[in-house]
């Protein structure tokens, strides 16, 4: 007959209940480092799901060109003389097609902002002109309809596909296919609707898209190019201004994702060699997907760096009491023991204590994580996610926090002498 | 005493000291014990006189700073902490003279704990604790703290607890210190009972009387004994 290791948790949890309060109060450094660490992990994770996403919609193997403003000294004698020009050229992207190995396509996408409006219903839009491979290159989905088809492009068609929000916002609540769209003095048919997604931070930047990825009307390339042209006029400071940027963004398409970087790097090189400024950006999401993962290596290595101390700090404050406790009870281990424990009965039984109470800790500091992580998202807006693993990892790690900080005092009382035990007062 | 029998305590030549040096001082000095199994043994002396010191080294809770002590045959001083664990767990009962209940459990789980490492299975262990507390007249106390039980309450506790494992050897020290003569004489009744089943039996007392009830009686003074005297026929 072998005393049975759940009677002796059962022991265990009798003596932990007897101090509830102080048991509470004990565990309370186990508690507030595995909520905290369970948070930070939630948290991250969501950013990184959050990335790779956007890193994905992006496409792996996209490199994205962008036109920028190029830095304010030169551009402001451009300004004096009434248009600034700069940007991506159409000269780039043939060049691009025809010289850079190794890529599908190069895409080019004209956009300008104008006002769509309806009766007194106005809302400020980014009309994008782009060929039909846009919506494959770009992972852009459609919800109905169609998007832009080889014939409107090559018919040069007043065709539109936009998101089901912007209709609305219109005063349209019907089927959007087939509403009339006015943009500015243009007039589009609606032939397709997008498919609803969140645009975030990297995403919104990367695409150059307003603030409110609803208000996009995708049209033809070359319906954009011929009816508007490259110029856009705004007002500012009371006199006009005009920007001449023949391509505000060239899409391409690498064949596979081996050769993203090459290609990234040759398209560096030659549009170093075509433009003077930098009045364009390069966005390789590959290469953001390489340094987001460096990121989270070190953000991982200070969580657990954190993680590592305020367990530690809980260990010790665990270690500490028990020490006390062992001390306390003196005398009933000396009379377990007179009455025929064996050492490791009492080992067993002050080591169940200790991780019983670190157990419980984590327990208490998972549920508490999961509320920290909910309160994070409700505040903040940021994505979280909470794995399974993630309160695995932490359960373990308290169990293990628990058997160290109860080591010694374990240790302690089973090696106390009876006989002393049963005279200490 | 009876010369028959096999040996089951054989301590020889045992001493036990406090302190080293200047301070040292001298609890037992050279005792000599055989007792057959099945005796019966009273233990007199003065207070002081290290009644208590020697039952401890009888019972493997302590050790003799010089000297030889077997129980049962063993030397139980050469065995492991574990081993000897063991031996009081299985073979000892023991009364202690301040009763050493557990303060947080109630009368019965106190009774519990040698049925518990023994690894006795929970619903026995209650029926067992239960039947040696009704042994002791305790059997409407089960649920009490030890602090809410009387002196003789708690001793007739700790009766229960050294009996509740059938130990061959019951080593007792004053167990009816605490009680009124009536319930003495039922402890007393008890202990004979439990002698008749062939239990062996040493108890330490200061009541003349309960000494007379044991057939052997040893006497000790300042750490050795003085008088080993069969009291049948006095
Ligand atoms: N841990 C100790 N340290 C120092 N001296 C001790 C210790 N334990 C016992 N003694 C001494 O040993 C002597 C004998 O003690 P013991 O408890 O054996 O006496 P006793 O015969 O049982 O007395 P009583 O009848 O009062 O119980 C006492 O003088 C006591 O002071
Ligand atoms: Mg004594």
């Amino acid at each position: 007959m072998v005393v049975h290791f759940l009677e002796l948790a059962g022991l265990a949890l009798r003596n932990l209940r007897g101090y509830l309060l102080r048991s509470l109060l004990t565990t309370l450094g186990v508690v507030f480092g595995i909520a905290s660490v369970v948070t930070m992990m939630a948290l991250g994770r969501g950013a990184e799901d959050e990335i790779l996403r956007e890193i994905d919609k992006l496409g792996i193997t996209n490199v994205i060109l962008n036109s920028v403003k190029p830095p304010a000294s030169k551009s402001a004698n451009e300004t004096r003389n009434w248009v600034s020009s700069y940007g991506l050229t159409f000269n780039d992207q043939i060049q691009i097609e025809e010289t850079v190995p190794g890529i599908l396509h190069a895409l080019p996408v004209h956009s300008y902002t104008e006002r769509a409006w309806e009766g007194s219903r106005k809302e400020d839009v980014l009309v994008k002109g782009v060929t039909p491979d846009y919506f494959v290159a770009t992972k852009t989905g459609i919800a109905r309809g169609r998007g832009i088809s080889a014939d409107d492009e090559r018919e040069r068609r007043p065709v539109a596909v936009v998101h089901q929000q912007l209709v609305r916002s219109l005063g349209h609540y019907g089927d959007p296919l087939g509403f009339t769209l006015r943009v500015g003095d243009q007039l589009y048919e609606v032939v397709g609707v997008l498919e609803d997604e969140e645009f975030r931070g990297l995403m919104r930047k990367a695409l150059s898209a307003p603030a409110r990825a609803e208000n996009e009307v995708l049209v033809p390339y070359s319906t954009v190019l011929t009816r508007i042209g490259t110029r856009s006029y705004t007002r500012a400071s009371g006199s006009f201004q005009a920007t001449d940027i023949e391509l505000n963004q060239i899409i391409v398409e690498v064949e596979q994702q081996g050769h993203v970087v090459p290609v990234a790097h040759m398209l560096r090189t030659l549009l170093e060699k075509l433009h003077e400024e930098r009045d364009y950006e390069l966005i390789v999401p590959i290469e953001l997907l390489e340094q987001r993962r460096r990121y989270a290596a070190v953000f991982n290595v200070v969580l657990l760096l954190i993680a590592g101390i305020s367990l530690l700090v809980g260990g010790i404050g665990i270690a500490n009491i028990m020490l006390a406790t062992v001390t306390e009870r003196t005398r009933e281990i000396g009379i377990r023991r007179a009455i025929g424990a064996k050492r490791h009965h009492v080992m067993i039984q002050f080591l169940l204590e200790t991780v019983i109470l670190s157990l419980a800790g984590g327990v208490l500091g998972v549920a508490l994580g999961q509320a920290g992580v909910a309160a994070m998202e409700w505040w903040t807006g940021w994505e979280a996610k909470f794995t399974l693993d993630v309160a695995l990892w932490a359960l373990l790690v308290s169990c293990g926090v628990g058997i160290l900080s109860g080591l010694f005092p374990a240790w302690r009382a089973s090696h106390l002498d009876p006989i002393q035990a049963l005279r200490y007062e | 005493m009876s010369d028959s029998g096999e040996l089951l305590i054989e301590a020889r030549d045992v001493h036990r000291w406090y302190g080293e040096g200047e301070a040292r001082v001298e609890v037992l000095r050279g005792v000599d014990l055989l007792v057959q199994r099945g005796e019966y043994v009273a233990i007199v002396g003065a207070s002081g006189s290290g009644k208590s010191t020697l039952l401890s080294i009888l019972g493997c809770l302590d050790r003799p700073g010089q000297g030889t002590y077997r129980l049962g045959g063993r030397d139980v001083l050469s065995l492991r902490d574990d081993h000897i664990s063991e031996v009081r767990l299985r073979e000892i009962g023991f009364v202690f003279q301040s009763f050493q209940l557990i303060p947080q459990l109630s009368t019965l789980e106190n009774v519990e704990v040698p049925l518990f490492y023994a690894g006795v299975p929970r619903r026995e262990r209650h029926a067992r604790a239960k039947a040696a507390l009704e042994r002791v007249g305790l059997g409407h106390r089960l649920s009490h703290r030890p602090t809410q039980l009387s002196g003789g309450e708690q001793q007739r506790s700790a009766i229960a607890r050294a009996l509740v494992h059938d130990p061959p050897l019951l080593l007792a020290d004053e167990p009816t210190g605490n009680l009124d003569s009536e319930t003495g004489k039922a402890i007393l009744a008890l202990i004979d009972e439990i002698h008749a089943e062939g239990r062996t039996i040493l108890l330490i007392t200061h009541d003349l009387a309960v000494a007379k009830h044991a057939p052997r009686l040893v006497t000790i003074k300042d750490g050795e004994i003085v008088l080993d005297q069969s009291t049948r026929g006095i």
